[in-house]
């Protein structure tokens, strides 16, 4: 039993989705409680990215919902799944940081500005206020000398630590983090998850994608693991890890260990 | 030798002016109106899109001089009378907006579509979102075809001196009619319409170098 007595601040509830003829999600359940952080695990092609984009609604799914902070998202709560305002879903969007595999900074806006846009030109926050707070997110992530820097003149760990500020910037309910490392040299790939790490161990709501597996089980609170659409398994990193009850998640550690030798 | 081109100059130099007229009239309408089409084609509902686009491969498919022709020789029929400068400056317009419409669609399409994904994530929408992350990055994209398109444009105005709108060709006919000089004549219009382009040019280099970010 969580502590918490409210629900949870993400929660899926039979979430079903299809490209086309092919089954990419099917029928998930999972719950995000506040201040917890989720590890998404998983072989490629099994529907992370794709549950991850449905959570910030940047994809539509077909069955099931998804409720931030009990709020249903992208479709009315009057039950006729009608597809809510573009402007409601662009606030319930603000109110999840995304973070991408690519980066996916604004190449044509300083670091500073990046991580300001949001603050200012959706929250309206005076713009003297909103860089005060994205020096301090920078100084954070260890870039608070490279304000006037564009995102081209960065490496990609750089660039990836101030997709997270820009995220943290409009002080979001919970983070989500779609494989974050995978595009970056290995040597990058230690400062992002320390960003990471210290941003969990401040109580962030967190849902990671990842396949650094040591770091799933150090700073996860819950893993899950998914294959072909479904949550095959889920519980702590101990467990999930030592202890893998099912035949594919068994599989799937076997595959790994083998290939990066864990 | 060249006497006839400095004896001429005042009316070239007026011609010229004609011309430099024609042209940003016509570049600034074409400009806004193949802005309206590419958002009709990108975003619109999918009947007026359709419209949007059927129009557009006609306006490709038909040669400038025969649009001229149309406006001077058939719209006399329907009642309706313009005056040929306006009358050029409309079919100029809508001629080159759909080569705008073509550049400023590609522009937009070819942002990358982790950049709308990063927008919206943040919580853009709309207008918005298409000011602040996708306008000033597909304005870098579209700027090179852009001026060429423009370039295109200052030049076919020499086209609407044959319905008999008097700009830089047209006046360098007319001297050349007075004076038999032809080559002095044509080579001094030349060397304008090369000035005019020229000067487009440079500024679109300008422009890119002003827009452009490190990648
Ligand atoms: N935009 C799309 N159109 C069609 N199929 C897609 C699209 N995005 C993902 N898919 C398919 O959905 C499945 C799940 O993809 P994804 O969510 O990216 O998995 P993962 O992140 O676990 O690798 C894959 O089979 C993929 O090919
Ligand atoms: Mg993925």
């Amino acid at each position: 039993m969580s502590i918490e007595s409210g629900r949870a601040a993400i929660e899926l509830r039979g979430v079903s989705k299809r490209f086309g003829s092919v089954q990419v999600l099917n029928r998930v359940d999972l719950d995000v409680h506040r201040g917890k952080a989720v590890v998404l695990i998983g072989p490629s092609g099994s529907g992370k990215t794709t549950l991850l984009r449905c959570m910030n609604f940047l994809e539509e799914f077909e069955e099931g919902e998804i409720r931030i902070d009990g709020e249903p998202l992208g479709y009315s709560d009057d039950g006729t799944r009608r597809r809510r305002p573009e402007r409601e879903i662009a606030r319930q969007r603000a109110a999840l940081g995304m973070v991408f595999q690519s980066f996916n900074l604004f190449p044509h806006m300083t670091v500073l500005a990046n991580v300001t846009v949001g603050p200012v030109r959706i929250k309206g926050l005076p713009r003297s206020e909103a860089e005060a707070v994205a020096r301090e997110l920078l100084d954070r992530v260890g870039l608070g000398h490279k304000l006037d820097a564009y995102p081209g003149q960065l490496s990609g760990g750089q660039q990836q630590r101030v997709a997270i500020a820009r995220a943290l910037a409009m002080k979001p309910k919970a983070m989500l983090f779609d494989e974050v490392t995978s595009a970056l040299d290995p040597e990058l790939v230690g400062e992002v998850l320390a960003v990471m790490r210290q941003l969990a161990e401040s109580g962030m709501t967190m849902v990671i994608v990842t396949h650094e597996m040591a770091f799933a089980r150090d700073a996860a609170d819950q893993v899950v693991f998914m294959s072909g659409g479904s949550i095959v398994e889920a519980g702590p990193p101990d467990q999930l890890f030592h202890a893998p009850q099912t035949e594919r998640l068994q599989a799937f550690l076997r595959h790994f260990r083998e290939g990066y030798r864990l | 030798m060249f006497d006839v081109v400095f004896r001429s100059w005042p009316l070239l130099l007026a011609a010229t002016g004609e011309t430099v007229l024609l042209s940003v009239a016509s570049g600034l309408l074409a400009t806004l109106l193949g802005i309206l089409l590419a958002l009709g084609q990108l975003f619109a509902a999918r009947a007026l899109r359709y419209l949007v686009e059927v129009w557009l491969y006609v306006m490709r498919g038909v040669p400038l001089l025969v649009l001229l022709f149309a406006m001077y020789y058939a719209l006399p029929y329907t009642g309706i009378d313009l005056s040929p400068r306006v009358g050029g400056i409309l079919v100029l317009s809508t001629y080159f907006s759909a080569f705008m419409a073509e550049i400023f669609r590609s522009a937009v399409l070819a942002v990358p579509k982790g950049q709308w994904d990063a927008a919206r994530g943040i919580g853009f929408h709309g207008w918005r979102l298409m000011r602040e992350v996708i306008v000033p990055q597909a304005l870098r994209l579209a700027s090179a075809s852009y001026v060429n398109t423009m370039i295109m444009l200052v030049k076919g105005t020499s086209l609407v001196s044959i319905i008999g709108l008097w700009e830089l060709t047209l006046a360098g006919r007319q001297i050349v009619e007075r004076t038999l000089a032809s080559f002095q004549v044509f080579g001094a219009v030349a060397l304008i319409y090369f000035v005019l382009c020229y000067g487009l040019s440079l500024a679109g280099r300008y422009l890119e170098k002003r827009f452009s970010y490190v990648h």
